[in-house]
This record gives structure tokens, sequence and C-alpha cells, in this order.
């Protein structure tokens, strides 16, 4: 593969976990046979999901040895800012050509719950569970109303998400969390997380174990569906698999909502606020695993 | 004997301390490696786990540590202490998944089973904590139960280690 041919992938305007679909599209087989240019000029808004994607799509290319993918910035200045305070450029140099000018970030946002993270090895876990939990009895508290005691399960479930790059993926991955007023759906705060890895995804990591078993069913959606309804787990011991089950106990306890990606599917339990379908198959492919959990406010609050 | 091991303090105590969080199944191997050495060191009879000033604990964590300790039998009991509601849910799922109970010490409250005991069990505990030592025909009397019912479900507790027997008589945990 030589890197003379650039293709642009156009990262679509509102960037979060639906609209992924059309940005993997517009990628289309891997590994890519061009250099890619992700064109992020016309972006007006993006979800920590979107963000932690992006770096996913750069590492998977860096894990193939394909050539440095081109990335053009945001050209709304307020929207660029908030992707450096979200922690984006601090990983994007090394993984992309960045081009454009990286806004200084002084301080953080007031309403990030987990500035984007790299998650290689467990002291990346303990680093993302205790920056979570020192930001969500700020964040959690005040601005969605739930309990401080409360708080101590998101970082829970977001120790069992992260662990799950390091223990399965194979490959290194990125978190984000955020909170924001989804106005659209909900007209309420919502808090969401997003992991993202670009490693070998649920189907490989569930195969020798699980394939078998399921038949002629296995395939991306099966191999999710498989770790999240079934809590299986590629290894033989007991005990494993339970932390999906702990995150999806923690999204069914808030009215919440988890929709895994891998591959070229994604499951989801959807709450009632959401339109989402339980199961997307056929879907554009995109290497390793993403999840999102997204927590809304109490009614009440 | 009954030998008080603080989890806060083995975490610090790993070769690599990374925070006070019981997250991560490395983390929780570690520390129970930590019980493991410290019961093997003092030959105990009851190790009373105490979760004081530890953050968060997640499943995997207390998979490692909790289930996986009750599965080797290392200590003749263990029970836990200091655990907060979030940590108390955590070690109850992982428990009920492997089909293990476990006493706990919750504060302003008496001893607690968690993990999977059936509602027999959890009164005949309730029964031989409030009573004290009690033989399977006491216990019938107490709860109006038939001899076999009581005697079943005490040899249950002690199974499961919520319980210890001594001829015929079934007696608490000496709890400290």
């Amino acid at each position: 593969m030589g890197d003379a041919v650039t293709r642009v992938v156009e990262v679509p305007a509102t960037f979060d976990d639906r609209s992924f679909d059309q940005f993997a599209g517009a990628i289309g087989a891997w590994p890519p046979d061009a250099r890619l240019l992700i064109d992020a000029r016309g972006v007006q808004w993006v979800s920590p999901y979107g963000l932690v994607g992006l770096l996913s799509a750069a590492q998977a290319l860096k894990d193939q040895s394909c050539p440095l993918p081109l990335f053009t910035m945001p050209q709304n200045d307020e929207v660029n800012r908030y992707w450096a305070r979200s922690g984006f450029y601090d990983h994007a140099e090394g993984l992309f050509e960045l081009h454009g000018k990286v806004p200084k970030h002084a301080g953080g946002n007031t309403e990030t719950l987990l500035a984007v993270s790299p998650i290689r090895a467990i002291d990346d876990v303990h680093r993302a569970v205790t920056d979570i939990s020192t930001n969500a009895s700020r964040i959690v508290v005040e601005q969605l109303g739930i309990k401080a005691q409360e708080t101590m399960r998101f970082g829970m479930a977001l120790s069992e998400a992260c662990q799950n790059i390091v223990e399965h993926s194979g490959s290194i991955g990125w978190v984000a969390a955020q909170s924001y007023t989804w106005r659209r759906k909900l007209g309420r705060k919502v808090v969401v997380m997003a992991v993202s890895d670009s490693g070998i995804g649920f189907r490989r990591s569930l195969e020798a174990l699980h394939a078998r078993r399921i038949g002629d069913r296995w395939g991306d959606g099966a191999a999710i569906e498989a770790g999240l309804i079934q809590n299986v787990s590629r290894f033989r011991d007991p005990g494993r698999g339970q932390g999906l089950a702990l995150i999806k106990r923690f999204v069914l306890q808030w009215d919440g909502k988890i929709a895994i990606r891998s591959g070229t599917a994604r499951l989801s339990i959807v709450p009632k606020w959401d339109d989402d379908v339980p199961l997307a198959e056929h879907i554009p492919y995109f290497p390793g695993s993403q999840v999102q959990i997204t927590i809304p406010a109490p009614e009440a609050a | 004997m009954i030998q008080t091991i603080r989890l806060e303090q083995l975490l610090r105590d790993t070769p690599t301390p990374l925070s006070r969080h019981l997250v991560t199944r490395p983390t929780g191997r570690a520390v129970r490696g930590g019980i493991e050495r410290a019961v093997a060191e003092t030959g105990c009879a009851m190790a009373v786990l105490d979760f004081t000033e530890v953050g968060l604990l997640d499943m995997s964590c207390a998979d490692e540590v909790v289930a996986k300790l009750l599965l080797a039998g290392i200590a003749c009991h263990v029970v836990l202490a200091g655990l907060r509601e979030d940590q108390l849910e955590a070690v109850d799922h992982v428990l009920r998944h492997h089909g293990l109970a476990a006493v706990a010490l919750v504060a302003d409250s008496g001893p607690y089973v968690l993990g999977l005991a059936d509602e027999d069990m959890r009164r005949a505990f309730g029964c031989v904590c409030a009573t004290g030592p009690m033989t399977s025909e006491a216990l019938a009397d107490q709860l109006g139960w038939r001899s076999e019912r009581a005697a079943e479900t005490l040899a249950g507790l002690v199974a499961q280690r919520l319980a210890c027997a001594e001829g015929d008589e079934f007696h608490p945990l000496p709890l400290p």
C-alpha cells in the first residue's frame, strides 16, 4: 500500500454514536487502501464517543502500519477549543498529522467528568477511576441531582468498561465522560461515558469458546449479545463476565442506555426515552469495540 | 484467634500502589495474596476483612478478593467489615454468582448474610446470632419448624461457614 493517494473522510457535523456509522462507512474497507484525511472542519458538536472513536480509528491505522492519517481541525473556534479542553489533541499528536492551530487550553471544562484518557494498562484504569470519582461528586451530584453515595457506581461501571480494553482487546483504548443537556430527546441533563478501543472486538475475543455453541448465528451481533446479555467471557474462569453484568444493572437502575458497537454490529439496551433499535447489524465495519453508557438525571431533578 | 486485615493498608503495601480503589483483577490478586500471607503467618481461624477507607470496589476486584478467597478456603471463616452500600452490592453479586455466602458486619445493624442464602438460612442465622449456641431442636421450637428443616438449615449455615458446629450445638461466629 502506497501513500500517494489520499481519501477524504468527512466527520459528520454532529458527531456522536449514531452518526458514527456514517464516519465508519466513509472510511470503507479495513485497512483502507489510501491515506486518510479525516476532515473535521465542519464539525459543530461532538460527543465523548466521537472523540474516543476518532482516536481509535487512528490507533487502528497505526496498529496496521497504515500511513499516518491527516486531520483537519474544526473551523468553528469554539468547537475547536472544546476539542482542546476535552484533551483530544493531547493524544491526537502522534496518531494524526494535525492541520490547524491547536488552541491553548488552560483549565478544564466544567462539564467534563473525565478528559479523553488513554487506557493502555491497569494503572490507567486506576487513574481514570480516581479522576471520575473526584469529578463525579462535583458534576453528578450538583448538575444531575444524583445522591453523593450513588456516584461510586459511575466509577465502578467505568472501571469495568476500561478493564475490558486491557484484558480483552489486545490493543489500547480511550475513555472520556461528559455531562450535557440533551434537549432534543430528553430535555434533561445526561452523563455520557464512552470507551473505545481498536483491538480484536467481541467476535474474535469470544470466538474460541462460544462460536460453536451459538452456531450459524455467530457473528458480531451474536458475540456482543453473548457478552452483554449472557455475560460470557473468553476466559474459562467462572468468575468472569460479571463486569458487563454490573454495567447493565447500573444502566437499568438509572433508566439509562448502553450501546456496544463492535465490527459490523451494535447492540443496545434501549430505554423508553430513546428510539434506537436494540440490534443493528450489517452496519459499516469499524475495528475494536466502542461502548457508550448514557445516564439521565432523574426526572424530578 | 481473630485477625483483622485492613485492605486499605494492603492496597498501600502492594508492590506498585496505584490508588485507594479496589479495582481491576491484578489489584485484586495482589490484595488477595496479601490476605493469604497474613492468614498463613498467624494461622488464624477467622479473618475479618476491613474495607474501611477503601474507595471503589468493582466486581472484578470483589471476585478476586472475596469470592476467590472463600473458594480457596484459606481461612476457616471470613467476615467482612466496613463495607459501604455500593461495596456490599458488589460483594453480594459475586458471592451469589459463585453460590457462596459470607457474614458482613454493617454499621448500625447486626451481622448480615451476603450472597447465596435462602430465607430459611437467613432466619436461622438471625436466631443463632441473637440467641447464641443452640441445637436444631431449639431452633425448630423457636421458629415453629419441623426438626428436619431446622437441622438441614443449620447444616447449610455450617457448610457456608456462616456458623460453627460443636457436637449437637450450632454457634454463631465469634465476631469481634
